[in-house]
């Protein structure tokens, strides 16, 4: 968007900046002599209100809920990657910090809202889980005030020592992603939330993935990975997986079909599942949207190694939402295998052709670069950064109108 | 963990008070662990030495956390204390693959570099 005035001469014109992100600064808004920066939900002279969105103004708000507490998870990573930057904790704070910082994004650990520390809950004998663990009041109140654009100081679970930490000071960036167990449970932080992703392993999948991290570690052993899972499926599934329904996406990990009795759980059947009619967010599709397509890419054009590669999408009913359900079952060996398949598939939001190539090679070390929770991770990140882009389009284009703020 | 933050209080650290402040933590166990980590030039280790001591007190809490489950699950405690028991075994099963995974990545001329980018050894030319 070009919003540089035309009122000064070619010689006295001061350098006008058309960069990608430069609508996010509140200058761009103002023709008016009266140069003053906007915050939103304050009264201002010259008798306008002003909605903001962006930088100084109403911060996008993501959710993630995933399994087994936070941390440096390679959701974050790949979605902080496409938003450019890495993402860190805060330096010169606590580094037991759960925060990520980037130039764009803040993600926040939801673990940092519980009201009962490791001790706490061994006393009243309740899992992290259990919402009576969490702080929901104080959750709701510091992601509402930073989404209106003031800094707070959120309290730090300390996961090594199970203690509640001194807080740390978090200002508000131009996307926060909070991230935890419980983001969409309680109704007003789901109601503050832009757009929201569930991720949701399969038990099959998840005990594979323990046994992958926890078997080469002292004191573990097959039985105490089984009785740790078995342990907390109650209170998961009474309190962690009814939000799946709430999600705009879900990303279904799935043992493989392709492999008849295999139980390695190398080779994964992902389900994105995206939810129909959600504000600036419009499904990936393959081929023809709305209708069923079942896709085997390996054949002539493309040579595939065993399981090979196969693809479904088609609409469908989840949780009483239409949806539309994109899943990739096998995996990538090759790249020219992932940039076929990224050719094939429309709606993505890249900005250029081969973006979501460039993205999974980038991060080729990560796990999951070869197959479905890779793709589909980078592809909800694309179509994050695109939601963040128009939000803050819609923001830049109404300025001088007296707008409601939203109550 | 309390005398943890006051490594961090040190400007400029020298390689006499990292040896004495690792070995005055009471969490170290054994006085070889503040050698570990360092072969590379002496000075400015304050960072790695805090990572790689923790994975170790990590390991045993986890070690420690599967035996006190197993009690407490056997010797009939409720079952809510017992989900809690397991619970706490996954969380610190969890802290432990991310230091781990932290401590693979890191690259000690790295970790100087990003705070001291100005110094000799960090210049990059780029064109």
């Amino acid at each position: 968007m070009g919003v540089c005035t035309t009122l000064h001469t070619a010689a006295a014109a001061p350098p006008c900046h058309l960069r990608g992100f430069y609508q996010h600064k509140q200058q761009v808004l103002f023709y008016r002599n009266t140069a003053y920066t906007p915050r939103c939900g304050r009264a201002h002279s010259a008798g306008l209100a002003v909605r903001c969105s962006g930088a100084a103004g109403e911060t996008v708000v993501i959710g993630l809920a995933a399994d087994s507490g936070c941390g440096k998870s390679t959701f974050m990573r790949r979605l902080t990657s496409v938003f450019g930057g890495a993402a860190e904790p805060p330096r010169g704070g606590n580094p037991d910090s759960n925060t990520l910082i980037s130039d764009t994004t803040t993600v926040i650990c939801l673990d940092d809202y519980h009201s009962l520390d490791r001790t706490g809950r061994k006393e009243k004998g309740v899992t992290a889980l259990d919402p009576r663990a969490n702080d929901f009041d104080l959750m709701y109140e510091q992601v509402k005030a930073i989404k209106e654009g003031k800094a707070v100081d959120k309290p730090i679970y300390n996961h090594v020592t199970g203690l509640l930490d001194q807080p740390e000071l978090i200002k508000p960036p131009k996307i926060l992603v909070i991230e935890g167990l419980h983001p969409m449970f309680d109704q007003r932080v789901r109601d503050l939330l832009d757009f929201s992703i569930y991720l949701d392993i399969s038990n099959e999948v998840k005990f594979a993935w323990k046994i992958q991290r926890d078997m080469a570690e002292r004191g573990h052993s097959l039985e105490s990975i089984k009785a740790s899972i078995e342990a907390r499926k109650p209170d998961f599934d009474a309190y962690i997986d009814p939000q799946k329904q709430y999600a705009d996406a879900v990303i279904e990990v799935l043992p493989t079909q392709l492999i008849p009795d295999d139980n390695e759980g190398k080779v994964l059947r992902v389900r994105l599942i995206m939810k129909e009619g959600v504000k600036n967010f419009a499904p990936v599709y393959l081929f023809d949207e709305g209708s069923t397509i079942s896709w085997i890419p390996c054949g002539r054009k493309l040579t595939c190694s065993y399981p090979g590669i196969k693809f479904t999408y088609g609409p469908d009913t989840y949780y009483d939402h239409e949806v539309s359900v994109l899943e990739m079952d096998g995996q990538f060996d090759r790249l020219d295998e992932l940039i076929y398949v990224e050719s094939h598939l429309s709606n993505l939001s890249a900005k250029f052709y081969g973006e979501v190539t460039q993205q999974m090679l980038k991060h080729s070390d990560f796990p999951g670069s070869n197959n479905g929770t890779g793709l589909f991770q980078t592809i909800v990140g694309l179509k994050i950064r695109d939601l963040y882009e128009q939000i803050v389009a819609e923001g830049a284009s109404s300025p001088l109108k007296a707008t409601t703020t939203k109550a | 963990m309390a005398t943890i933050p006051s490594l961090h209080l040190p400007l400029v650290p020298r390689p006499a008070a990292l040896a004495s402040g690792a070995s005055s933590r009471p969490l170290a166990l054994r006085t070889t662990l503040s050698l570990r980590p360092i072969k590379v030039a002496g000075s400015r280790r304050m960072r790695p030495a805090v990572v790689a001591a923790v994975p170790e007190s990590i390991e045993e809490k986890v070690v420690e956390s599967i035996k006190q489950a197993e009690e407490v699950c056997a010797g009939g405690g409720t079952s809510g204390e017992c989900a809690a028991a397991w619970d706490e075994v996954e969380e610190l099963s969890a802290a432990k693959s991310h230091a781990n995974d932290r401590k693979k990545g890191s690259d000690p001329l790295e970790e100087f570099c990003k705070d001291n980018p100005e110094t000799d050894e960090c210049r990059t030319y780029d064109n």
